[in-house]
């Protein structure tokens, strides 16, 4: 009876320890809050908001200060100046003009200007004002929001994923 | 137990000794097992299993090393562990989203991790070796992971400048100064302008009794059944700067009878020359006059109206002024007359410019807005109050006093209390223990106790003396990051010595161009050396930019440069003496030192330069995608038709060389043009001249046409 009592006394013990094992904690529970910078609304679909990272989030602000203007049918000062072009540029979530392009041709014809890659000289060398870093975050927005997405190339490996 | 069997080994006490090992072994064993089994150990060991898939392996491993890694800044107060799971945090090939945490390489930012750590801006607990209690606060470790989309905060702790990178920080900057919190509350680096709330040393000249209860119940904001929001009974999303306190009927009665008794600095009331009023009195066309001369002074660019077109109501127009459209209803028709002809004499720190008023133009203007800017249903279901009585006004003096008005408005002769609300200037670093969650159902954490305390003052403390404002969501998260951001100064020299103070140095000149400055307040609108408003050009260098005549032309009738924009500069009616005053001052001071005036002579522009500047300006660089000569060409920059007269030939040429070095955020792009090239593209844009087009080419006018063929 009395080895009975110690053996339970012991099983307690044992139990206790290892029942010490389990991971404490709980997982952390996912912000109900909208993110109020790092998303933008699809261009073709104002319902579905496409959730930015830090680079592409850089790209977008970058985008609104000098791209807007002349590749989005509405700006922010008002009606774009997109229709007073010629050739018309391609609106930045033209995936089935831009899609196609690597980063690099689109990374030159951003830094060096139209001229430089045979295209129209409507489109300015943004070299001597943008970083090359400033260039690449900008061409992640373009990748994030791309109509139809992009799919990097399998091989070569983009920096920039659509997800 | 018999002594005789004391220390006799029985066959018994021999099975409990057997049992006892094994147990203890067993036990023991534990011990090493759970070691083994640390949390950080298998996250150090799925690295490696993950590190095993990637083609990259060898580079990935380079300095893995099985032991936990700690960043150790003794200069900053970092002991950061926290890369011990997260290894593949400088490790670009990793840096796709879909890869799984915590392997994901650190976005790129302009810190490097090494010479951080990740506490400084995540927040957590660095020396922790578990998950949760590295993340979240635990009754020992307080401090929780900054929620990623504060994350803007971290970067104010330290940069007190606005930085193009943080939108979301500079919004709730901005907020907090224009809500007028530093009225209550200390906020490092939000300036407390000289002005907050409006001065009602004189109010009872203005306004009626009736309609200061109106607004001390429900300042502009109304939300009706449908809990729309709406201002003056107009939908809208602007928030009133003057916030809703929770006032009962007889507060209410007691500060509306108060303030209608503030009547200390009489106006002396202005007498519109009887002759005009005669000669006007008959004529039908007296108001739709009025109406438009208000149009014409552009009252637009500071006040707003609302409008109704196809039954949506928006308020049209600037919100530097209070909005309009049933102020006829709101003020005493005697006080406006003499607030139109001198502001600053009724309030001297007001933001209205004093203009140049003729008796026609005031009485025309002060008829339209008494007769077309009212609403008889303004004062519906207000009570008729009459003279307030000796207690109500006690009691109103002493709610004025008590309810924190005094921190925003000033009365003459009443002492604000200093330092009504609390000090928040370190409010970002708190700790949860140091917060008063009171029976509110949240988290107990720092992020979620602002939240609601801005959201509804009252749920964390019944008793509070905030008042309550409206806010979206992200202005909500605007303001939070602004708050979060204030822990008071950087704990370390290693910090303090990066801080970047935010630079603003009021220019008030004196003299006459002083006198003339103050007069119509330039400063409302417009920079000079980082202090004034935003909603115009930056004048910091105007003199450099524009020539003498043309300034003056244009103050005397200001038309707009940019056909785009909504909001232009209102007609002051300024006389020949005054613009003179502005243009001088201008041309002589307001310089840049790299538009050198005496570098340029425009007399040795030759035709052949010019030629050669058209030919660059339209083929070569194709300027007109963005700017417009003789009507054909973009709207992204200004028209260049008049570019002749207006600009000096000096900044045109500084400018093409390096737009940014003259005014650093505008958005030309820098170029690489020759010096002959800056030079043929001076002489070109000067002999742009309104009213001289230049010959319209084959290529301009095609371009045109194919522009509307492809375009909607």
């Amino acid at each position: 009876m009395r080895l009975h009592t110690w053996m339970s006394a012991l099983l307690l013990m044992t139990i206790a320890g290892v029942s010490g094992c389990r991971k404490h904690g709980e997982v952390p529970k996912s912000d109900p809050l909208l993110a109020a910078y790092d998303t933008e609304a699809d261009w073709t679909d104002a319902q579905h908001i496409i959730p930015l990272s830090y680079q592409q989030a850089q790209g977008k602000r970058i985008f609104y200060q000098q791209c807007v203007w002349c590749h989005a049918d509405a700006t922010p000062a008002g009606p774009s100046n997109r229709s007073n072009l010629t050739p018309v540029p391609p609106l930045l979530n033209d995936g089935a003009t831009l899609n196609a392009e690597s980063d690099e041709y689109i990374q030159n014809i951003i830094t060096l200007g139209g001229t430089a890659m045979g295209k129209s000289a409507m489109m300015p060398p943004y070299g001597r004002m943008l970083s090359a870093e400033e260039v690449r975050s900008v061409i992640a927005f373009t990748r994030a929001i791309a109509q139809p997405q992009y799919q990097p190339p399998a091989r070569a490996g983009s920096q920039y994923s659509a997800k | 137990m018999p002594a005789e069997e004391m220390g006799k080994i029985t066959s018994r006490t021999r099975l409990i000794f057997a049992v006892l090992s094994v147990v203890f072994l067993v036990v023991l064993a534990i011990s090493p097992f759970k070691d083994f089994r640390r949390e950080w150990k298998q996250y150090k060991r799925s690295y490696l299993r993950f590190a095993q898939t990637r083609p990259d392996t060898k580079k990935l491993l380079a300095d893995y090393r099985p032991d936990i890694d700690q960043i150790w800044l003794p200069g900053m107060n970092v002991v950061d562990r926290c890369t011990t799971c997260h290894q593949g945090i400088t490790q670009a090939s990793l840096s796709e989203k879909v890869l799984p945490q915590p392997f994901r390489a650190h976005p790129p930012i302009p810190h490097n991790v090494r010479d951080w750590g990740c506490t400084v801006c995540h927040r957590g607990q660095g020396p922790a070796t578990e998950v949760a209690e590295a993340h979240e606060s635990t009754l020992a470790w307080e401090q929780p992971i900054l929620p990623i989309r504060f994350i803007q905060a971290s970067c104010g702790t330290c940069h007190y400048a606005d930085l193009p990178q943080t939108p979301q920080l500079t919004r709730g900057r901005e907020l907090l100064g224009e809500l007028n919190c530093q009225g209550c509350h200390r906020l490092p680096g939000i300036e407390r302008p000289a002005m907050l709330g409006p001065d009602l040393t004189n109010i009872g000249t203005k306004v009626s009794r009736e309609w200061i209860y109106k607004w001390l119940k429900e300042p502009r904001t109304i939300v009706d059944k449908d809990g729309n929001v709406a201002v003056n009974g107009y939908e809208t999303e602007e928030e009133p700067r003057m916030p809703k306190f929770r006032l009962t009927e007889s507060e209410l009665r007691g500060l509306s009878g108060y303030l209608s008794v503030q009547k200390a600095r009489a106006v002396a009331p202005y007498k519109i020359d009887a002759r005009v009023v005669t000669a006007w009195s008959k004529n039908p066309e007296l108001i739709s006059q009025g109406e438009l001369r208000f149009r014409q002074m552009f009252c637009s660019t500071c006040h707003s109206l609302a409008v109704t077109r196809a039954g949506e109501t928006k308020l049209i127009g600037g919100d530097i002024g209070p909005e309009l459209t049933k102020v006829g209803s709101k003020v005493n028709p005697d006080w406006l007359v003499t607030w139109l002809r001198d502001p600053q004499g009724y309030l001297p720190h007001t933001k209205m410019p004093r203009y140049g008023w003729s008796d026609e133009d005031l009485h025309k203007v002060t008829q339209y807005i008494t007769t077309k800017l009212t609403d008889s249903d303004l004062l519906t279901g207000i009570p008729q109050l009459g003279q307030p009585t000796e207690q109500e006004i006690q009691l109103g003096h002493r709610l004025f006093l008590e309810k924190g008005c005094a921190s925003c408005h000033l009365i003459d002769g009443l002492n604000p209390q200093k330092d009504f609300g609390p000090d928040l200037s370190t409010i970002g670093g708190k700790n949860a223990s140091d917060l008063e969650f009171g029976a509110a159902r949240i988290p107990h954490n720092l992020v979620a106790y602002i939240q609601a305390k801005l959201q509804d003052p009252t749920s964390v403390n019944p008793a509070a003396r905030m008042p309550q404002y409206n806010w979206n969501q992200s202005d909500l998260d605007a303001i939070t990051t602004a708050l979060l951001s204030m822990k008071g100064p950087p704990a370390t020299s290693a910090l303090q010595n990066l801080v970047v103070p935010r630079k603003e140095v009021a220019f008030h000149p004196t003299g006459s161009f002083g006198e003339v400055y103050e007069r119509y307040k330039c400063y409302t609108c417009h920079k000079f050396n980082g202090y004034g408003g935003d909603l115009a050009p930056d004048l910091t260098f105007e003199g450099s930019r524009a020539q003498r005549q043309w300034l003056v032309d244009f103050l005397k009738n200001p038309q707009t440069l940019r056909p785009t924009l909504v909001l232009r500069m209102p007609q002051f009616n300024m006389s020949d003496r005054d613009a003179a005053t502005l243009a001088d001052y201008m041309t002589m001071v307001l310089q840049h030192p790299a538009a050198n005036p005496t570098a340029v002579d425009a007399k040795q522009f030759t035709p052949a330069m010019v030629a050669l500047g058209k030919q660059l300006y339209e083929v070569k660089y194709q300027c007109q995608s963005c700017h417009t000569i003789g009507g054909s060409g973009g709207y992204v920059g200004p028209n260049l038709n008049n570019a002749g007269s207006w600009l000096t030939p000096a900044w045109v040429e500084a400018w093409l060389r390096n737009p940014q070095a003259l005014i650093p955020d505008t958005i030309e792009p820098r170029r690489n043009f020759t010096e002959d090239e800056v030079r043929a593209l001076t002489a070109y844009l000067m002999t742009l001249r309104q009213g001289i087009k230049p010959p319209k080419t084959a290529s301009a006018a095609a371009s045109r046409t194919a522009a509307h063929g492809v375009g909607r």
